[in-house]
């Protein structure tokens, strides 16, 4: 199964010789997401956006990151990554490749050392998003056994600097949308969770995050051959093994 | 929150297999989804392939299928929310209490500074 989405682009994602088929919904979604990864966002162009994904893909197979993650603490362990492109600035080089290699152990410290190297908390976040969506779908094809797909294909085009004025503190590390209220909804969680809102601070970011994300979980309902328990046996035990506390 | 809540409902998973996978979660095919989770995380050639081979007997295919599409979409949000350091909503902190001690309290961003980037 294959999908072409966007007008000026044929930015394909193709399963055609996946293990399992996956939905047409959700390779629409991958698609869709290929294609705005290689568009500029609101502080990255397309060719550094396919650079993120490049370099989060290179971690894979980088020396430093492989000693990292075998240290009781990453950060008892200098050295220079094993890079992709060199299309980006190190500080974007050292977040994809600690996101997509040891994300349960970041920290709050690193994340304020990368800021204070340069790294804008807009473009911090977009990257964030970035990388996310790749890994999901690069995770994706592993798992169904094809190979990955093609880096997208970088447009021209500036970034749009568009970020929201309304994001604040709300105790996370980078700035969010505030919400009416926290009270829960019938699915015992509040109308717009944390997780929705941790990208809001980049418009950009959230929209492609979550249309990536959105086809491979629905929090109520959802067209699975798998019971909702199982669902949500699995959603918790990824979060286990990647140390994620929320 | 949610794993709790069908617990809740059908009386009959353990949610401490989540995160000792030795342990049986009462799910029917808990331990074809702890293997399979494994290997779609760790991205394990190998393994992934053994433990599909296993589940499509235990379950079938498109439940195979729809295991690793989840568990794909959590490996990447997972890390939204570790890159974000997002607190918990406070009907989840509120709810999950017993439920996080001890060990999904330990990833709290807060013990992850302390344990691996002391300054």
């Amino acid at each position: 199964m294959s999908a072409s989405h966007g007008s000026d682009t044929d930015m394909t994602i193709d399963y055609a010789n996946a293990r399992y088929a996956p939905p047409a919904a959700l390779v629409a979604a991958h698609a869709d997401a290929w294609t705005r990864i290689g568009r500029a966002g609101a502080f990255w162009t397309g060719t550094q956006r396919a650079a993120l994904i490049a370099e989060s893909r290179a971690a894979l197979h980088c020396s430093l990151c492989e000693r990292r993650r075998a240290a009781l603490s990453p950060f008892s362990i200098d050295g220079r990554h094993d890079g992709a492109t060199g299309d980006l600035p190190s500080t974007a080089q050292e977040l994809a490749h600690r996101l997509t290699t040891d994300p349960g152990r970041l920290t709050r410290r690193w994340f304020d050392r990368l800021l204070a190297a340069g790294m804008n908390i807009g473009a911090y976040v977009e990257a964030v998003s970035v990388i996310a969506s790749g890994v999901v779908i690069d995770t994706l094809h592993r798992a169904l056994r094809v190979e990955p797909a093609p880096l997208p294909d970088a447009q021209a085009g500036e970034p749009n600097g568009a970020s929201n004025p309304h994001a604040r503190d709300e105790g996370a590390w980078v700035p969010m949308v505030p919400r009416d209220s926290d009270a829960p909804t019938a699915t015992r969680l509040p109308a717009v969770p944390n997780i929705a809102r941790a990208l809001s601070l980049v418009p950009d970011a959230v929209a492609l995050f979550f249309r990536t994300f959105m086809p491979h979980y629905q929090l109520t309902g959802g067209d699975y051959a798998i019971s909702r328990s199982e669902v949500e046996f699995v959603a918790a035990r990824v979060s286990a093994l990647n140390q994620c506390f929320y | 929150m949610l794993l709790r809540e069908s617990s809740e409902q059908t009386g009959s998973i353990d949610v401490a297999a989540v995160t000792d996978p030795s342990l049986a979660s009462g799910l029917l095919n808990g331990a074809h989804l702890t293997r399979l989770v494994g290997a779609c995380v760790s991205g394990d050639h190998n393994a992934l392939v053994d433990a599909c081979e296993a589940a499509e007997t235990a379950m079938s295919a498109v439940a195979v299928r729809d295991v690793l599409i989840v568990a794909a979409g959590f490996n990447g949000i997972t890390r939204v929310a570790d890159a974000t350091a997002i607190p918990l909503d406070r009907s989840t902190a509120e709810a999950t209490r017993e439920l996080r001690a001890p060990v999904i309290d330990s990833f709290d961003y807060a013990a992850k500074a302390v344990r691996y980037n002391p300054g």
